[in-house]
């Protein structure tokens, strides 16, 4: 049997079993679109966490006695760091001018003390790419035992509650994500059992007239795998179009901005498909089995 | 692989039984030779269905040995069985049609099974279509004919692949006096080209004066 005759074969089946073809391909379609908008939900939820303790950086506060001519270099050494994206310098009077902007109207509190006596300190915005709590902390740590350094500072507590919170939503999404993805393969598997059984004859008839389990089981499969594919395209393509809807949604409003909403890394949505279709095409071959024993 | 040079079907201490109450038949020794054209008959529910069905491995004897076409049946494996059943053509009692296929596609799938394709089909298919009398009607489906020439498309694919071996179970059950001269008349042809036939039926004016073998099943045996 060529592969021209398998495909005609699979495509008059296609329209003859029209009505079941496409219910089984909405079914696979509803399954997969609520799992990819988890998905989805579980990438977005990790982007903003990620993005976020990128936005806190470090604060490194010098020793009061380092010497002037000592900054460059230790900004220098600083910049070389390949964390860090990008440091600048915040001398001591640039911190007392902060002070008092922060104190606007009580800034006379701040009369008769010397402009000199906050530390001369680096604010270091730590690499997007590299972000990870761990990796921070032990940069945080180096950093720390530089001689002319006194303190490193970071929203460690902040991290770390962000962290705790955040795993435990992925944890969520990420159960709710296997329960899912078995529904979906217990649903998938059971309307493709149904539709195989509602054909039972006619396998029945072909292999009474000869049909080896090749030529019975080549349609079904063909058609399972486009089942698969089409059912899993639709569903993402759905998804698709709501992102591109939130992004428009993003640009037009100020709460919104920033947000940078993502979509499914593509490696993930070639997996979803694929995952798809490997399901459509095992599950039409074990509901076979049964119906090809002689 | 043993080939008896004049019998294309042999059976040898057969039997079959569904259940230890319901035996259908046991101890059956029978030869069928090429080119032979058999009646089987008996009353209803003696039998017929499930002897035709053991010999193209739709069902398998409780025991006894069974060579078809020089081919011990108990050896064949479940991917071999296609293979056997080309050379076979059935005629099903209740015609076992694709009610979702045209009468054109249900006669084309002897030949689809085999690898031909629709088109290299057609020709053969509309020869036979038209043998049977159904040549306007290859566009219909099987629930919009008639109970007889629903038999009559089911003869069609029985013969279209030109078997070398046809099983016809009740074939006329459904026709009228003439419809069955034709297809007695369509067997015979058959018969003259070589193929061997084995026709089960009840109806004994079929073969009340023919020359032809009448296998007689009653209890469990053959009579002849
Ligand atoms: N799958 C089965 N399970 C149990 N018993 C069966 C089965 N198939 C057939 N039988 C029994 O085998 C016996 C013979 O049935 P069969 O269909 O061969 O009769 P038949 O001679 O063809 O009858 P008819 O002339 O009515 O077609 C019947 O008594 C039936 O009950
Ligand atoms: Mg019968």
């Amino acid at each position: 049997m060529t592969f021209a005759i398998l495909c005609r074969r699979a495509f008059s089946d296609l329209r003859q079993n029209f009505c079941a073809q496409f219910i089984t391909t909405m079914v696979v379609s509803l399954s997969i679109l609520i799992f990819a908008f988890f998905t989805l939900l579980y990438f977005n939820l990790q982007h903003c966490v990620d993005r976020f303790g990128a936005e806190l950086g470090l604060l490194v506060f010098l020793s009061e006695d380092t010497p002037k001519d000592r900054i460059p270099s230790l900004y220098q050494k600083l910049t070389g760091l390949s964390e860090v994206e990008k440091v600048t310098y915040i001398s001591s009077e640039e911190a007392f001018g902060r002070l008092e902007k922060f104190l606007k109207d009580e800034k006379e509190v701040l009369e008769g003390v010397n402009p000199q006596f906050l530390p001369p300190s680096f604010e270091i915005r730590v690499n997007r790419a590299v972000f990870q709590l761990k990796r921070i902390k032990q940069l945080a740590g180096e950093i720390d035992k530089w001689p002319e350094v006194s303190k490193v500072q970071f929203g460690q507590e902040w991290i770390d509650r962000l962290y705790v919170f955040s795993g435990l939503v992925r944890t969520v999404v990420v159960i709710t994500g296997l329960l899912l993805l078995f529904t979906a393969a217990f649903v998938v598997t059971n309307t493709i059992k149904l539709t195989v059984y509602a054909r039972q004859e006619e396998i029945e008839i072909m292999r009474l007239v000869g049909a080896t389990k090749m030529f019975m089981r080549g349609p079904f499969l063909v058609e399972a795998f486009l089942q698969g594919l089409l059912g899993s395209s639709l569903a993402l393509g759905v998804i698709f179009a709501c992102y591109r809807f939130l992004q428009g949604l993003e640009a037009k409003s100020e709460l919104l901005r920033g947000v940078n909403i993502c979509f499914i890394p593509w490696q993930y949505t070639v997996a979803i498909i694929a995952s798809s279709v490997l399901l459509c095409v095992l599950g039409t071959a074990l509901a076979m089995r049964r119906s090809l024993r002689l | 692989m043993i080939s008896f040079e004049s019998s294309i079907i042999r059976l040898k201490d057969v039997s079959k039984k569904y259940s230890t109450d319901n035996v259908v038949f046991s101890g059956i020794d029978l030869e069928i030779e090429k080119g032979e054209f058999v009646f089987l008959t008996g009353s209803s529910g003696v039998g017929k269905s499930t002897m035709l069905r053991i010999f193209f491995c739709a069902e398998r004897p409780t025991s006894g040995e069974i060579w078809v076409d020089g081919v011990v049946l108990s050896s064949l494996s479940n991917a071999q069985v296609p293979y056997l059943r080309r050379k076979i053509g059935v005629i099903f009692q209740d015609f076992k049609l694709l009610s979702n296929r045209t009468i054109f596609d249900n006669v084309a799938l002897s030949l689809e099974v085999v690898g031909l394709g629709k088109k290299q089909a057609e020709q053969r298919v509309m020869q036979v279509l038209e043998g049977v009398g159904l040549a306007e009607k290859t566009s219909h489906y099987p629930l919009q004919l008639s109970g007889g020439e629903q038999q009559r498309v089911a003869i069609a694919r029985a013969v279209v692949n030109r078997p070398s071996i046809i099983l016809a179970d009740e074939p006329t059950g459904n026709l009228d006096l003439q419809r069955t001269e034709e297809v007695m008349m369509l067997m015979e042809e058959l018969n003259a080209r070589g193929t061997t036939i084995i026709f089960a039926t009840h109806d004994d004016r079929l073969f009340e004066n023919t020359h032809r073998r009448v296998l007689r099943l009653l209890n469990g045996k053959i009579r002849i």
